[in-house]
């Protein structure tokens, strides 16, 4: 039977989104695909979802849906005060939610995208080979509109699941963005890469599913400009401005700023769940150890 | 010249040369073709611009050393397919109208040339086609005539209609939907730069020879052009 959330709020910024577009960066489209790989994959994993199936990417919270049909689901991520009609429910764990019932979200107290995912996913058509939205292409659809529908299969679980505490992420604390040296990182002087992982940086109001523009100590290259190249998930871009700017999922496949490497995976799921003003550090690794850390990630979720 | 570096931890970004000229632009393209046709295991994406290439793998299944291997493997006999690669010849209709070519005024003027004389400048010449990027379908293209390269807008503009035909520098590109963007702009084609129906989607490939061809206001609606 096919049911559905219709969508009495809409939100700020609520998105489509599953791993995103593959093979298409050579004609100019971006990824796109959920920020928050963690967020997203525990939620995937806690309803038994095949690994990438498409659910909504909520900024801040603040939407509101009314079920038809039934359905399990789950919100993971950034932490909300979260209601079926008026009763609280928990993120991180899976409910069943009935015919006629109301799913509301308030706005999020820590963190920042929370993710909302139904038993098997929305019955929603692949565009380009995914279901992401991708805002600025205007691909694979819009942001939530109020009035919209949203189909799913209804599918109960058996039992709910949660996810053991000690796995929560705490999006409060100082983060480290480890990153791995590349692309321009020999035209940053030795002195000037010191300044670089030693000063603190804070996340900017300029920061959207394209990339996190950070202030703090500047740093500067001996680079003159660089012909455009492509630019890869993580890159830490260094414009004129001296202030690093970390690309994220809907960043420009191609652009000439230089570049002092790639912050790894994992790092930029976490970098996607904090507020504007919250501390970072950068931390230097070595390729293989951002080999292990990652491949950890891919192996727990991909592996289940 | 080809040297390798990291990009991120499962992309590796090839550099073929430090300046835009048409031979980089033709290796890049030869080393793209071969990359792609070769299709190496675990190889995922391959990226090119116009100096260099960038290749994602899964760095699951193997390293970045190994997939340099592999690749400089591929790249030491690319040349080859540059014989296999039929240059593609694309005419691309273009409107000079003063109605969309929003610059066109501004530029005769600091030019000291006439309007007509800015067009012929822009439409008697082949251009390469470098990348594709910024948005989906943008071909970035060069070279435009010398007297013609202008920077580009200090204030950018927040809305470029679709189809617009722009300068930026020596460059010379096509907006294929309505976006930002500082370019100036001389025209506005009415063909579409991205679409479904394409093979590949985009209308315009990598290493494509590009010719425009100016044409009249009725020819430009007739062919779907809106102004």
């Amino acid at each position: 039977m096919i049911g559905g959330f219709e969508v009495i709020t809409a939100g700020i910024q609520a998105t489509i989104q599953d791993l995103g577009r593959v093979g298409l960066a050579e004609i100019g489209v971006s990824s796109a695909g959920a920020l928050d790989e963690f967020a997203f994959s525990s939620a995937n994993m806690l309803l038994g979802n095949e690994y990438g199936t498409n659910m909504l990417e909520i900024v801040f919270g603040g939407v509101k849906l009314r079920a038809k049909g039934s359905t399990s689901f789950v919100l993971t991520g950034a932490k909300v005060d979260a209601k079926i009609n008026n009763k609280p429910i928990e993120i991180w764990k899976t409910y069943k939610i009935e015919d006629g019932d109301t799913l509301s979200l308030g706005f999020a107290s820590s963190g920042t995208r929370v993710y909302l995912a139904v038993k098997g996913g929305f019955n929603i058509e692949k565009e380009y080979g995914s279901c992401s939205v991708s805002i600025k292409e205007k691909i694979g659809g819009t942001p939530l509109k109020v009035g919209q529908f949203l189909p799913f299969e209804c599918n109960i679980l058996q039992n709910n699941y949660k996810l053991f505490s000690k796995y929560v992420p705490n999006y409060d604390k100082i983060t480290t963005l480890r990153i791995v040296a590349g692309y321009q990182w020999d035209m940053f002087e030795e002195y000037e890469r010191e300044k670089f992982f030693k000063s603190d940086y804070k996340v900017t109001g300029q920061n959207d599913r394209m990339g996190f523009r950070l202030t703090g100590e500047k740093i500067t290259s001996t680079c003159k400009g660089i012909v455009s190249e492509p630019i890869a998930y993580g890159s830490v871009q260094v414009p004129a401005h001296g202030e690093p700017i970390v690309l994220l999922k809907e960043r420009q496949t191609i652009g000439g700023y230089p570049k002092i490497g790639a912050v790894i995976k994992v790092d930029c799921f976490r970098l996607a769940q904090l507020k504007q003003d919250s501390q970072v550090k950068f931390k230097l690794v070595s390729l293989d150890e951002a080999r292990e850390i990652d491949m950890d990630f891919y192996k727990f979720f991909k592996e289940i | 010249m080809r040297c390798f570096n990291v990009a991120s931890v499962d992309s590796i970004i090839v550099y073929f040369g430090n300046e835009i000229g048409e031979d980089v632009a033709k290796e890049v393209r030869d080393s793209f073709y071969a990359l792609k046709s070769a299709n190496l295991k675990h190889m995922i994406e391959v990226v090119p611009s116009y100096t260099s290439i960038m290749v994602s793998y899964d760095f699951l299944q193997t390293s970045y050393k190994q997939m340099c291997k592999e690749i400089d493997e591929v790249l030491n006999h690319a040349e080859e397919f540059s014989h296999d690669i039929t240059t593609r010849s694309v005419s691309i209709p273009v409107y000079y109208g003063e109605e969309v070519g929003l610059d066109l005024e501004n530029l005769a003027t600091i030019k000291k040339l006439s309007i007509d004389e800015i067009i012929a400048l822009h439409a008697n010449k082949e251009y390469f086609v470098y990348a594709i990027g910024f948005s989906p379908g943008f071909p970035y293209m060069g070279e435009v005539d010398e007297i013609l390269a202008t920077p580009r807008l200090a204030n950018p503009r927040a809305k470029v209609p679709k189809g617009s035909v722009g300068i930026a520098d020596k460059q010379t590109a096509i907006y294929p939907q309505l976006s930002p963007g500082g370019w100036q702009i001389l025209g506005r084609t009415p063909i579409e730069m991205f679409d479904t129906s394409y093979d590949g989607f985009s209308y315009l490939k990598v290493g494509d020879k590009v010719k425009f061809r100016a044409i009249e206001k009725d020819e430009f609606l007739e062919l779907g052009g809106e102004l």
